[in-house]
């Protein structure tokens, strides 16, 4: 494997992650997930990779992909690695005017795998894509994901991602606001244990006016994992009134775990509302004593306060996917808790 | 139905408690009343099992059994209540969820069969009744937002849901005006019963005028230095604190 290739923690959007630390540990193989899809189909010049400076893990990816998968409507994607493998899927999605479309992807594996993704995905006008990824990896498992999307005037991009197993997880989303009125809504919760490490790196391009952009991660964190949360919200000069959210919460389960968070906003036009709020802390003593008091088991009352703590990640999430969410929060706490 | 025996407890190495003695029979309702800092809130918290403070000696008997070594919530499920100052709010967690959650477990612990959904909703919609509350209240989180008022109404309608045989009303009375504290002891006297005893922590004697007191103690510096009828409260109320405390110095 080309380890020269990778991003190291020398460059500043790395700083918290170190993928070729995590692949040094395992002997993988090119691989296919049998898919097929021919990479001349591949647009060189698609919207995405060019623009930013790590694009390492994109070049890779066209380079070594055997998978592609062309997506324009409903459908559910499992994205499971063998032991060994090394997988380079590709998605290419594209949303035409006034579509609505939901995408499931599951992302699983099996012994120490390694697993390149990039997620190209176009939003013409009026298209709406609802994206939901649950992520599950094993403890040897390396997922780096790379999401590209461009939203046009009146798009509306919704994504969740879940996860109940990292590995060693980069998941790095960057959205290119580009046509009036948009909005742009990214939604995580990440739960993470053992020695697992999860990174969340963002960049919300601002480039026209009236736009909207959210995000809401909610992490736990226990045992001696590591979270990472990096979000930027660049707004550029012509994007006047646009509305910026974005917040990202921790609790920290353990003494050893830790979180690494680096909200960044950039702003260039002078009428806009942006926020951003990072919090890392316990679970409230005097609301677990408060619960205790009236007869609830510590267990379950621990558990009652850290659902509500995700709460608001799953605010618009489809009612069809909610038990699963509420399924795996359950199990995940049950287990972990 | 609950004896206190020579109680000490310290939070942080500080003794707060220093050899407290108390019995309260079935169907009486006992005031605690005392000035700032002599440890009336710390005497509610140690009968409920908060666990940053530390009982050094003594023991706590409730129905003949020391409660030293339970839990909170085995405490509740055996039918202590804590009606707090200060309720906390808990963004997040729906009333609801809370109140039935907390009902059931209680309700495990006691033996007796777990509501379901419907009949859960019944008892509260009747409860809320009975005590003048609006179950509007039921669809928000757990006092978040809450006035004064509706956070102490609260805790009275989570007495009335869990039934406890013996409840500490902790300065119930601090931060509400006089309508809302008529609202709340009113709902505390329906609760009232032979089967049933009471704590009242307060610094003033107005809320023992709507809830009347069998005995009322004077705590301070950790002790109750005095204990008499009805008549105290109010003989406190007339000379303040410290008549009585130097008397007894």
């Amino acid at each position: 494997m080309q380890h020269d290739l990778l991003p190291t923690p020398k460059s500043e959007r790395w700083k918290y992650t170190n993928l070729p630390g995590a692949l040094k540990k395992h002997d993988l193989n090119p691989a296919t997930l049998g898919w097929g899809g021919d990479v001349a189909l591949l647009n060189k010049d698609a919207p995405g990779a060019a623009q930013y400076q790590d694009t390492q893990l994109w070049d890779l990816n066209s380079d070594q992909t055997q998978d592609i998968k062309f997506i324009s409507t409903d459908d559910t994607l499992d994205i499971n690695a063998k032991d060994g493998q090394w997988l380079s899927p590709r998605l290419v999605i594209h949303i035409k005017s006034g579509e609505e479309v939901t995408l499931i992807e599951n992302q699983a594996g099996a012994g120490a795998y390694w697993k390149n993704q990039v997620v190209q995905i176009v939003l013409e006008e009026n298209a709406r894509l609802s994206h939901y990824r649950f992520i599950d990896e094993q403890d040897s498992g390396v997922l780096t994901s790379f999401t590209h999307i461009q939203l046009a005037r009146d798009a509306r991009y919704q994504a969740l991602s879940f996860m109940s197993g990292a590995g060693f997880v980069r998941n790095q989303i960057h959205a290119d606001i580009q046509g009036e009125n948009a909005d742009c809504t990214l939604n995580g919760v990440n739960l993470l244990a053992g020695s697992q490490h999860a990174d969340t790196t963002i960049t919300i391009e601002h480039q026209a006016p009236h736009c909207t952009s959210n995000q809401t991660y909610k992490n736990i964190v226990t045992d001696k994992a590591r979270g990472v949360f990096q979000g930027k919200v660049h707004v550029h000069r012509a994007a006047q009134k646009t509305d910026g959210y974005q917040l990202s919460n921790t609790l920290l389960l353990s003494p050893l775990a830790e979180m690494d968070t680096k909200p960044e906003l950039e702003i260039y036009a002078d009428d806009v509302k942006c926020s951003h709020g990072a919090t890392t802390g316990q679970l409230d003593e005097t609301a677990l004593f408060y619960l205790r008091a009236r007869g609830i088991p510590e267990k379950q009352a621990r558990g009652l306060l850290m659902s509500s703590f995700l709460a608001p990640a799953f605010e618009r999430a489809d009612d069809n996917i909610l038990p699963r969410l509420e399924e795996l929060t359950e199990g995940w706490l049950e287990k972990h808790v | 139905m609950i004896k206190i025996k020579n109680l000490h407890a310290e939070i942080d190495g500080n003794e707060i408690l220093k050899g407290i003695d108390l019995e309260i029979e079935p169907g009486k309702v006992h005031a605690i009343m005392g000035p700032n800092g002599s440890g009336k809130s710390t005497l509610s918290y140690v009968l409920v099992g908060r666990e940053d403070y530390d009982v050094t000696q003594g023991d706590i008997l409730f129905n003949g059994e020391s409660v030293l070594e339970m839990a909170p919530e085995e405490r509740a499920a055996a039918g202590l209540f804590l009606a707090f100052q200060y309720p906390v709010e808990i963004p997040g967690v729906q009333m609801t969820t809370f109140l039935k959650t907390a009902l059931n477990a209680v309700r495990q612990e006691r033996g007796e069969d777990e509501l379901d959904a419907i009949d859960f909703l019944k008892l509260m919609k009747k409860t809320c009744a009975d005590l003048g509350i609006n179950d509007e209240m039921m669809k928000r989180a757990v006092n978040a937002g809450f006035s004064g008022g509706e956070k102490k109404r609260n805790e009275v309608l989570q007495m009335a849901m869990l039934a406890p045989k013996f409840a500490v009303l902790d300065e119930t009375d601090s931060g509400l005006d006089i309508d809302a504290l008529k609202i709340v002891a009113e709902g505390v006297n329906k609760l009232r019963g032979p089967d049933r005893s009471f704590l009242v922590i307060t610094h003033y004697q107005r809320l023992l005028d709507y809830i009347e007191p069998d005995v009322v103690h004077v705590l301070a510096d950790g002790k109750i230095i005095k204990t008499g009828g009805p008549d105290l409260a109010k003989e406190l109320e007339e000379k303040g604190y410290s008549e009585i405390l130097e008397n007894a110095a």
